[in-house]
């Protein structure tokens, strides 16, 4: 279908009535926008050089398109600056892809959020905060790139709340979920080096996170005490399945961890060995299914599957573990993928370099 | 103050209903489950109706490795042939 022009409204001169106006429209994640006002979403559209009305991601139940221009209009109402505009674009670029299946994610029960993960150059460039409360509050281009995403999915692709998002419980991050790799003191490669990318060029990866689970842990002092927290809130009774996970180690937990030598790969390999439950008490909870032991028992399975456990995820690299967070404190995070298993794949994606110019 | 639209441009898709059936004794029955736990049980339940009061026989069943994703269209495709009326819905 042939795509019509961005609609122009006529809205009050005045700001606070532009805003309240804006909530009239029904354009709001519940706190007040910054109005898309002309100017402005052509400006953030500088920081792209492809054509305005080009088609970035596809909604499939409802045959909805997001063109750059209305992903622009959206990144305005956000708050964000143009620099930032990249990261959308690629953001949505690979949640289009059919495996990360963002209309199931962005619809169900289950309540998950897309979670955004810069690493590289460009998250200090733009001003990212990987460092003390990196998941928020207080940085504008992680709150405000989380919060476009938001509204590119309410305003463009029609998920709204109680009638196409039917989420049991929300979740906070489905207001922003976005945060830097932390580069700083990381003993390991980048998530963008990890992934291939050319050196100098940043990465977005998406991932549909269910929520955020604290990992406390202020005595352990060997990376097996430390992971052993983290693996037994990956594998507790609520969050255990197929699906993936994100695992945010903390300056202090990671210290430990790489003093030790430990690799990315050993600290995955570590999880998925210890983030199990036996067949027995998957069956206690009413949560144990032959067809998904046989999944990850079956062929092609992970070494480290052991025979009578279910385990989180299907083998090691289903987890993607990095750093994040401020020096002080002995608390990382785990974010389980949305509701269960793996009906939703994090994906990755390179971020376009900024337009000269461009910048605020 | 001018403001652009953040909706998409897109013009809506236009739906439309597959006609109904003008009855439905001996027809052939076509169950699509999601793969979510109980959802076979509940739609043969269902099909099982349907055998009982219409003479209906079950043709096919057919399971979605990903609940919240649209069936492939080969599968609807082949469903489409084997069957007169398809049973789908949400199991959990």
């Amino acid at each position: 279908m042939s795509a019509v022009k961005p609609r122009i409204h006529e809205a009050p001169d005045d700001l606070l009535a532009a805003i309240d106006w804006c909530y009239e429209q029904g354009w709001t994640d519940g706190l007040p926008v910054v109005p898309p006002a002309v100017e402005r979403v052509k400006a953030m559209l500088a920081a792209e050089t492809r054509p305005a009305e080009t088609v970035i991601a596809h909604h499939p139940a409802t045959g909805l398109d997001l063109s750059l221009h209305a992903a622009a209009a959206n990144a305005v109402m956000a708050g964000c600056l143009p620099e930032y505009f990249p990261v959308i674009v690629a953001a949505f670029e690979a949640m289009d892809r059919t495996e990360f299946n963002f209309h199931g994610s962005t619809a169900s029960t289950g309540g998950s959020a897309p979670l955004i993960i810069v690493s590289g150059p460009l998250a200090d460039e733009i001003g990212m905060n990987s460092d003390v409360n990196l998941f928020g509050p207080g940085n504008r281009a992680n709150g405000t790139i989380g919060r476009a995403v938001r509204l590119i999915l309410r305003n463009v692709f029609q998920m709204l709340p109680g009638i196409s998002d039917k989420s049991t419980q929300g979740n906070p991050g489905k207001y922003s979920f976005c945060i830097a790799e932390r580069a700083r003191g990381n003993p390991w490669p980048l998530l963008c080096e990890a992934q291939g990318y050319a050196k100098g060029t940043s990465s977005v990866t998406v991932f549909a996170g269910g929520g955020f689970a604290n990992v406390e842990n202020h005595g352990g002092n060997k990376p097996e005490e430390i992971l052993i927290s983290v693996a037994d809130t990956m594998a507790n009774y609520g969050c255990i399945t197929l699906g993936q996970s994100v695992v945010i180690l903390a300056p202090e937990h990671m210290k430990i961890v790489a003093d030790a030598g430990w690799s990315r790969e050993k600290v995955q390999d570590f999880l998925f060995a210890t983030a199990r439950r036996s067949v027995e008490g998957m069956k206690g909870a009413g949560k144990y299914r032959d067809r998904e032991y046989d999944a990850q028992h079956g062929e092609g399975a992970s070494a480290l599957a052991v025979a009578g456990f279910m385990h989180r995820g299907l083998r090691p690299d289903d987890i993607l573990v990095t750093m994040g967070g401020g020096d002080a404190g002995g608390h990382s995070c785990f974010i389980p993928s949305w509701s269960r298993g793996r009906s939703s794949i994090m994906q990755h994606n390179a971020i376009a370099a900024t337009p000269a110019g461009a910048k605020q | 103050m001018q403001l652009y639209s953040p909706m998409s441009t897109t013009p809506k898709r236009k739906a439309f209903r597959a006609p109904p059936l003008a009855g439905l004794d001996g027809l052939r029955i076509g169950i699509l489950e999601n793969g979510k736990l109980n959802a076979d049980e509940m739609l043969r339940e269902v099909a099982q109706l349907f055998v009982e009061r219409h003479g209906c026989t079950v043709r096919t069943v057919v399971s979605k490795k990903n609940a919240s994703a649209p069936a492939p269209a080969p599968t609807l495709v082949q469903l489409a042939q084997e069957v007169d009326f398809l049973i789908t819905g949400l199991g959990d």
